[in-house]
C-alpha cells in the first residue's frame, strides 16, 4: 500500500514538474531533477527524525559555481530512471559524511592541502566540506573573501569543534564562541584587531610545546593595547600580570570588564580574582597559588569571618604590594596574621623547637600554616586518632611506636582522657624531650601519680612525695613504664642558668667547625666516647663556659618512650637502676637549636670516674654512679684499720719480756 | 683501786646507740654500694634500716649535744687548750709516744683521766673533730641524699649531689677504718674489757699510785 503511494506521489510530481518553470542555464540533467526538487515542500524525514528538505532553488543553483555542472557530477550514481528508491538517511550528519568525499572528485586532496591550516582541516576529516562551504549553492571563494568581514571569514572554520594536540599531548580547542565575543568587551572587534598576524589571506602556524606557552604567547596580544604604563595605574593588578595571564582572569574571548563591582559582599569582591588560577612570585623566582577555593573557607572554622579580618592590610579599597624574598620568607611572617587572634599561641609556638627549626632553614618545619592550612583551617576534632595524624605526618617512627602503648588501646576504647600527641608534647610549645619536662605532661592526667608512688617510693622515716619528684625529675616515665633499653644520658648545660649549651656555642667555644665538632669531641674516631675524650672535652669547655653535664636516665631511642606498657609491666625494683650492673647504655647529648641533640655514644665506666664529681655535679644515682676510686679507698682504710691493731698487739706481744722484765725490777 | 666516774647516764646510752648505729649505717651503707655483690639483705631493706638509723643517730646526736651544753662539759672536756699550745702539743706527742713505745716497754698512761679531762690530748683533737665537724657532716650529707629535693638548698650550697656524696662515703671510709681502731683502742686500759666496762657502768677504775 506504501509503495502505490510512493509510487503516486513521484507520478504526480512529474507531471506537475512540467508546470514548473525550468532555467534554461542549467544542464538538461539538472532541468530532469529539478522537475522533482524543484518543490518547495518536497522533504523527507531521516530515521533519526530530523526533517530533510531535498527542495533545490533552481536560481539560486544557476548562480552558484556548480550552476552548469550535471547534478550526477556530484551525485554520480543518481539519473532519473536510477533515481533510488526511497532511500533511507539515518541522519543529516551520515549524510552529509557519505556525500563530502564526492567532493575530491573534481577538487584532488592535493589542491585542498596546499592552504595549510584548510590542509590540516581536510586531513583530519571531522569537518565535512559542505559544513563549511555549504551544498548547492557554493559561490566563488574569491568573491566570498573580498565579500565577507574579517570575522565572518575566521568564524567560517573556528565556529567549529576545530582543535589542535600540542607536543605536550594537551589539546587545544580552537572552536570560538561568536556569541561570548558580542557579549564581551571586546565585542564590536574583528578577529584580526587582536590577531594580527592574520589576514584572509594569511594564516601563520603556531608551533606552541604546552598550553603554557600558548596561554604565555596569547598573552602578548593583550599587552599591545594594556600596556604596562596603563597597567601600572593599579599595582595590585600590574603585580597579578607577572605572575598571572590575562587570560586565567579574563579568559580568550569572553573578555569580562575588569573592574570588579566594590559593592560585591566582601569575600566574593576578593574572590572574584583569588577564585581563579593566580599566583604570586617571590624575589628568589618561587611562586606560590593565591588561589582561595571558597569552599575551603565555607568548610572551615573561619568561615563567618571577612577575609580583611585576617589580611587587614586588603580592603576592596586598598591591596599593597608586598616584596618577600622567598616563601620561606611569607610564611615567617604569616603568623603575623594568625597572630592578630591568637596572640598566645603564637607566642607559644614561637617557644618551640619547629619555630626555631624552621628560623634555621628547616623547611620540612612546621608553622600555622602547615598543620593549620592557609584557608581550610580546621576545627578542632574530637577523633583524638585523627589529631594525631598531623603530627604522625612528620613523626611517623613515633606514630608507630605509639600504636603499641596502652594510651593508644585506650583511644580505641573510646576513653576520652585517653591522650593524643598534643597532651604530652603541646600543641603550640613543642620543646625538645630533653627540656620539655614530659613527666609533669604525664602528671596532668595522672594526677595521683605522685601519691601512688610515694606508697612505696619513700625514703623512712617520713614519707615524702618529695622523694617521688627526685625520681621524676632525673627520670623519665618511660624509663620505667616501657620495656624498652634504657640510657643515662648526660646533656651538656650552662649550670648555672639550667640552660643547654648548644652545637653553635660548643663549636664557637672550641674554635672549631660545627661540622668537625663530633671528631673534635670523639678524637680517636672510634664513634664512642671514652672517659679521656669526655673530660679532656669538658676542661676545654670549662675554660670558656660554666659547663658541666646534667644526667637523667631515660630510654635510649625517644620514639620507644610513646611504647607506655599497661600498670603491672611497670618497674617498681629501686635496685634496677640502683645498680653498679645496671645495663644502660651512656649517651652524651649536645642541644641544638631548632632540631634534636647532637647524640653521642659514651663508655659508662665515665659515671664512674673521679672525674664525674666536678663535671656531673647533679646526678648521682647511688652505684650505678659510685665513683670507683673511693671502693678502693674504703677496702685500704678497711685494711689500715685491721692492721693497726694486729701490728700494735705483734708489737706489745714481742715487748711483753721487756716489761715483764721492767715490772721485776730488773 | 680508784674509781673515777667519767661517763654520766646520757653519754653511755649515747655512746652505745651511736656505736650500734654506726657499725649497722656502715654495713648497710656498703650494701647499699655493693648491691651487685653483696648479699646481707635486699636493697630496699638496707635502704630503709639506712635511713631509719640515720634519723636515730641525728636524734641521738642531740642528747649528746644538748647533754655537753647543758652540762658545760663540752668546753672542759672537748676543746683543748688553744691557750696554751705548746703545752697541747708536747702533751700531745707524750701520748703518741706512749702509744706507740711507753706501752710497749711498759710505761704508765701519761693521762690519767677525771671528770673535768676524760680525754688524753690526741682523743680531746679527734673527738672534737669528729663530734663538731664529720658527724655533722655526715648528717647533712645523708640528709641530702635521703631527699635531695627537699634538701636541695643544702646540695646546691655543699656544690652538687655529687660532692655530698664524696663527703658522705668519704667519711663513711673514715668511720670505718676509725672504728676498727677506736675499738682496738678500748681494749687497752689497765685489763683489755677496763674501758668497755667503763662505758657500761660509768666508772673507770684506776690504779692508785704508790
Amino acid at each position: 500500500m506504501r509503495a502505490i503511494v510512493i509510487g503516486g506521489l513521484v507520478i504526480m510530481c512529474f507531471f506537475i514538474s512540467y508546470l514548473l518553470p525550468i532555467k534554461d542555464a542549467v544542464s538538461q540533467d539538472a532541468k530532469s531533477c529539478l522537475r522533482c526538487h524543484g518543490i518547495k515542500t518536497l522533504q523527507k524525514k531521516s530515521e533519526s527524525g530530523e526533517s530533510i528538505s531535498l527542495f533545490i532553488d533552481g536560481t539560486k543553483f544557476e548562480k552558484s559555481v556548480h550552476g552548469a555542472l550535471d547534478c550526477s557530477s556530484c551525485h554520480p550514481n543518481i539519473t532519473l530512471k536510477n533515481h533510488p528508491k526511497p532511500r533511507k538517511i539515518g541522519s543529516k550528519n551520515d549524510y552529509i559524511k557519505e556525500f563530502s568525499p564526492n567532493c575530491l572528485n573534481c577538487h584532488p586532496k592535493d589542491a585542498l592541502m596546499k592552504p595549510a591550516v584548510h590542509g590540516t582541516i581536510v586531513k583530519k576529516g571531522d569537518i565535512y566540506c559542505s559544513q563549511c562551504h555549504g551544498n548547492h549553492y557554493i559561490g566563488s571563494m574569491k568573491e566570498w573573501k573580498n565579500k565577507v568581514s574579517f570575522s565572518e571569514y575566521c568564524m567560517s572554520c573556528h565556529q567549529f569543534d576545530i582543535s589542535k594536540t600540542l607536543p605536550s599531548k594537551e589539546k587545544k580547542n580552537l572552536r570560538v564562541n561568536e556569541q561570548e565575543i558580542k557579549k564581551s568587551v571586546h565585542g564590536k572587534f574583528q578577529c584580526l584587531v587582536c590577531h594580527d598576524d592574520f589576514s584572509k589571506v594569511k594564516h601563520p602556524v603556531y608551533n606552541f610545546k604546552d598550553k603554557k606557552q600558548y596561554t604565555n604567547e596569547m598573552n602578548k596580544i593583550c599587552t599591545k593595547c594594556h600596556t604596562d604604563k596603563e597597567l601600572q595605574k593599579n599595582p595590585a593588578h600590574y603585580a597579578l600580570t607577572k605572575t598571572a595571564s590575562c587570560i586565567e582572569c579574563h579568559g580568550y574571548h569572553g573578555v569580562k570588564a575588569a573592574k570588579v563591582a566594590k559593592s560585591l559582599p566582601e569575600n566574593q569582591y576578593c574572590l572574584s580574582c583569588h577564585s581563579r588560577a593566580i599566583s604570586m612570585k617571590f624575589k628568589n623566582g618561587e611562586t606560590l597559588s593565591v588561589q582561595v577555593r571558597e569552599s575551603d573557607i565555607l568548610n572551615s572554622a573561619h568561615k563567618k569571618l571577612k577575609c580583611t579580618e585576617c589580611h587587614k592590610e586588603f580592603s576592596p579599597t586598598q591591596h599593597p604590594i608586598r616584596n618577600f624574598e622567598s616563601l620561606a620568607d611569607y610564611r615567617a611572617k604569616s603568623k603575623d596574621i594568625c597572630n592578630n587572634c591568637h596572640q598566645d599561641a603564637v607566642k607559644k609556638y614561637e617557644l618551640s623547637i619547629h619555630s626555631a627549626a624552621l628560623k634555621k632553614g628547616n623547611q620540612q618545619s612546621p608553622d600555622c600554616l602547615k598543620c593549620h592550612d592557609y584557608h581550610k583551617v580546621a576545627f578542632i576534632s574530637k577523633d583524638k586518632m585523627a589529631s594525631s595524624e598531623l603530627c604522625i605526618k612528620c613523626h611517623s617512627d613515633s606514630g608507630k611506636a605509639f600504636k603499641e602503648s596502652v594510651h593508644q588501646m585506650a583511644i580505641k576504647q573510646g576513653k576520652q582522657n585517653a591522650p593524643t600527641c598534643s597532651s604530652c608534647h603541646n600543641s603550640h610549645d613543642v620543646l625538645p624531650t630533653n627540656l620539655a619536662k614530659l613527666g609533669d605532661s604525664c602528671i596532668k592526667c595522672h594526677k595521683d601519680a605522685k601519691i601512688s608512688h610515694n606508697k612505696w617510693l619513700w625514703n623512712p622515716p617520713v614519707r615524702l612525695t618529695s622523694f617521688v619528684d627526685v625520681h621524676f625529675n632525673s627520670a623519665s616515665c618511660a624509663s620505667c613504664h616501657t620495656k624498652a633499653e634504657k640510657a643515662v644520658f648526660l646533656t651538656l648545660m650552662e649550670r648555672s642558668k639550667n640552660k643547654p649549651i648548644t652545637d653553635e656555642a660548643v663549636a664557637k667555644a672550641l674554635n672549631v667547625d660545627i661540622k668537625t665538632l663530633k671528631s673534635k669531641i670523639d678524637s680517636n674516631g672510634d664513634g664512642k666516647i671514652q672517659e679521656q675524650e669526655l673530660w679532656k672535652f669538658m676542661a676545654a669547655m670549662k675554660e670558656k663556659s660554666k659547663a658541666n653535664l646534667s644526667g637523667r636516665i631515660d630510654v635510649l631511642n625517644p620514639n620507644d618512650a610513646h611504647k607506655i606498657e599497661p600498670k603491672g609491666n611497670s618497674i617498681k625494683d629501686c635496685s634496677y637502676c640502683h645498680n653498679p650492673g645496671a645495663p644502660f647504655k651512656g649517651q652524651l647529648e649536645i642541644n641544638k637549636e631548632g632540631a634534636k641533640p647532637v647524640k653521642f655514644v659514651i663508655d659508662n665506666k665515665s659515671l664512674n670516674s673521679a672525674y664525674a664529681i666536678p663535671n656531673i655535679k647533679d646526678f648521682y644515682v647511688l652505684g650505678l654512679t659510685k665513683i670507683k676510686v673511693l671502693d678502693i679507698l674504703f677496702f685500704l682504710a678497711l685494711a689500715g684499720g685491721i692492721a693497726v691493731p694486729i701490728i700494735h698487739i705483734t708489737l706489745r706481744i714481742l715487748t711483753a719480756p721487756i716489761r715483764r722484765k721492767r715490772r721485776e725490777g730488773k | 683501786m680508784k674509781k673515777v666516774y667519767l661517763h654520766p647516764l646520757p653519754v653511755r646510752i649515747w655512746h652505745w646507740i651511736n656505736a650500734i648505729g654506726f657499725i649497722i649505717l656502715i654495713l648497710t651503707g656498703a650494701q647499699i654500694r655493693f648491691v651487685d655483690s653483696m648479699g646481707l639483705m635486699s636493697f630496699e631493706t638496707a635502704v630503709d634500716i639506712h635511713s631509719w638509723l640515720g634519723f636515730i643517730l641525728l636524734a641521738n646526736y642531740f642528747i649528746w649535744l644538748l647533754y655537753y651544753l647543758l652540762s658545760g662539759k663540752l668546753f672542759k672536756i672537748y676543746i683543748p687548750p688553744f691557750w696554751k699550745p705548746i703545752e697541747f702539743i708536747k702533751n700531745s706527742i707524750r701520748q703518741a709516744k706512749y702509744y706507740g713505745y711507753g706501752i710497749m716497754i711498759g710505761d704508765k698512761n701519761p693521762h690519767h683521766p677525771t671528770p673535768e679531762s676524760k680525754f688524753n690530748p690526741m682523743q680531746q683533737i679527734s673527738y672534737l673533730m669528729i663530734m663538731v665537724l664529720l658527724i655533722p657532716l655526715q648528717i647533712l650529707t645523708g640528709l641530702i641524699l635521703w631527699d635531695p629535693h627537699l634538701f636541695s638548698p643544702l646540695g646546691s650550697l655543699i656544690g652538687g649531689i655529687q660532692i655530698a656524696t664524696l663527703v658522705h662515703t668519704g667519711l663513711w671510709i673514715f668511720f670505718s677504718a676509725f672504728i676498727i681502731v677506736h675499738f682496738y683502742l678500748a681494749t687497752l686500759g689497765h685489763t683489755p674489757m677496763a674501758h668497755i666496762k667503763a662505758m657500761f657502768t660509768g666508772y673507770e677504775e684506776e690504779h692508785e699510785e704508790h
